[in-house]
């Protein structure tokens, strides 16, 4: 018998799905195991039943669930705890999902303050007053799955990435545990360290120094050469069974997608640590918090305090 | 001492309607914690809301510990080191003063007020004065009122 699988999105732009179907030929082997009971992007499954006759949402049961996007409504919420009771295993597909993602930089501002300046501050914005017919509250702030409800798998990464995907579905079907890597992208990272920086910081759109051709370790550390690299403070996997990070192979500095080091880690903190070892100096970095919690901005970015 | 008494006062405080703070003060074995025992022998009255941790230099108080103690429960951070010229490890304070540079920057990175940390210099036979700087900070601190990670 077949796998069910159920899969909701939230506060996501729909990349995590993208990686689904970027998972290429293993997906033809993979689908013939799962059988896919509920997903929005796909399938036109309603909550409040098909013809509308239900009174609370409803999510047919599986045994594998899947949620894409961090929680910023109401509805976000229900649906997660709906999506947790239906599901034997939850998934939390992408950074959104694990850490809040790109949409919990908004957590550097209340609420209202958002609200104001999207419906009435805006220039280019015709004030028509709040939208309020029909529209799930939103929460107080954007909240990861995992602070919402238990989540047994995450997969971080913006977006998450294919080999990932189905090394974790491919795990779960076996009955086996799906451990993160809990090392840092820099120990991943094939580039060349020599322990001192140049002083100022470059600009992301300036060029690095290496030889075109030549391979990845014969180039030196991003950081070294004054880009802002998050790779110190970021959990590594994305290289997959390549193992050099993504954006490395790219001749880029990390963005950070894959998250923080572990639950408790503080990239904020390791990030300072990490520029002072190779003196750059911190106050080049205009908005800290938010280039340090790119991703990961749920439970540890918060508003500035009033005066 | 050990972390749960430190939270357990935490909880204990953040229910009492008079908000009482809670302050870690990092002192130097040569100076601060000397100065801190004058204060005691000679019987000088301060607020109770400082709980004092002996380091053996200020130097060595890593900006992770404070970061830790403000996300994790205290209102305040106190790190209080021998005056500049008087390190017993002759420029261990020195390294505390651009430590706490650091840990000015990551206070604003936390969105938590600059007011919440402080560095201060207190000598040995400084007993008055280590008393001023607890009473100052304890009164600083009620004005701000609890942290916000207190609450999350």
């Amino acid at each position: 018998m077949p796998v069910r699988l159920a899969e909701e999105w939230f506060a996501i732009c729909g990349g995590c799905e993208v990686t689904i179907l970027d998972i290429g030929e293993p997906l033809l082997d993979l689908l013939e195991k799962v059988n896919i009971v509920h997903m929005p992007v796909l399938m036109d499954h309603k909550l409040f039943g098909q013809t509308g006759e239900g009174t609370e949402m409803e999510i047919p049961e599986a045994e594998v669930g899947l949620i894409a996007g961090g929680i910023r409504s109401e509805e976000h919420r229900k649906l997660a705890q709906e999506m947790r009771k239906k599901c034997k295993t939850l998934i939390a597909l992408g950074s959104c999902a694990c850490y809040g993602g790109i949409p919990a930089l908004a957590n550097l501002y209340a609420t209202e303050e958002i609200l104001n300046k999207v419906y009435r501050e805006s220039v280019t914005t015709e004030t028509n007053g709040m939208p309020n017919v029909d529209i799930p509250a939103m929460t107080d702030r954007v909240y990861a799955v995992s602070e919402v409800v238990k989540v047994d798998v995450s997969l971080p990464g913006c977006p998450t990435t294919p080999e990932m995907v189905a090394g974790a579905l491919t795990a779960l079907l076996e009955g086996k545990p799906f451990p993160l890597p809990t090392k840092s992208v820099c120990d991943d990272c094939p580039t060349i360290r020599e322990k001192k920086s140049v002083s100022t910081l470059k600009r992301r759109l300036e060029a690095p120094e290496f030889t075109p051709g030549q391979p990845l370790n014969q180039m030196r550390c991003l950081m070294e050469q004054g880009f802002l690299c998050l790779g110190p403070a970021t959990r590594t996997g994305c290289g997959g069974s390549e193992g050099t990070p993504r954006c490395i192979r790219a001749y880029m500095p990390c963005e950070g997608c894959f998250g923080p080091l572990s639950e408790k880690a503080n990239p904020m903190v390791d990030m300072m640590t990490a520029l002072s070892t190779i003196g750059l100096d911190p106050k080049q970095i205009s908005d800290r918090a938010a280039t340090f919690n790119r991703f990961s901005g749920a439970g540890r970015l918060r508003p500035a305090p009033r005066r | 001492m050990e972390e749960q008494t430190i939270t357990a006062g935490a909880a204990a405080t953040a229910t009492n309607e008079q908000f009482e703070p809670l302050i870690l003060a990092f002192c130097c074995y040569w100076c601060a914690y000397a100065g801190a025992d004058l204060a005691g022998t000679s019987r000088i009255q301060y607020p109770t809301n400082v709980r004092i941790i002996r380091v053996q230099c200020s130097g060595m108080v890593h900006p992770n510990l404070v970061i830790e103690a403000l996300t994790k429960g205290a209102d305040g951070v106190l790190m209080i080191g021998c005056h500049p010229g008087d390190c017993h490890y002759l420029e261990g304070n020195l390294r505390a003063k651009s430590r706490a540079d650091a840990i000015s920057l990551m206070l604003e990175d936390f969105a938590l007020e600059p007011e919440r940390f402080r560095l201060e210099w207190v000598s040995a036979a400084e007993g008055p004065r280590f008393a001023q700087v607890m009473t100052e900070m304890v009164e600083q601190i009620k004005k701000l009122g609890p942290s916000p990670f207190r609450a999350a």
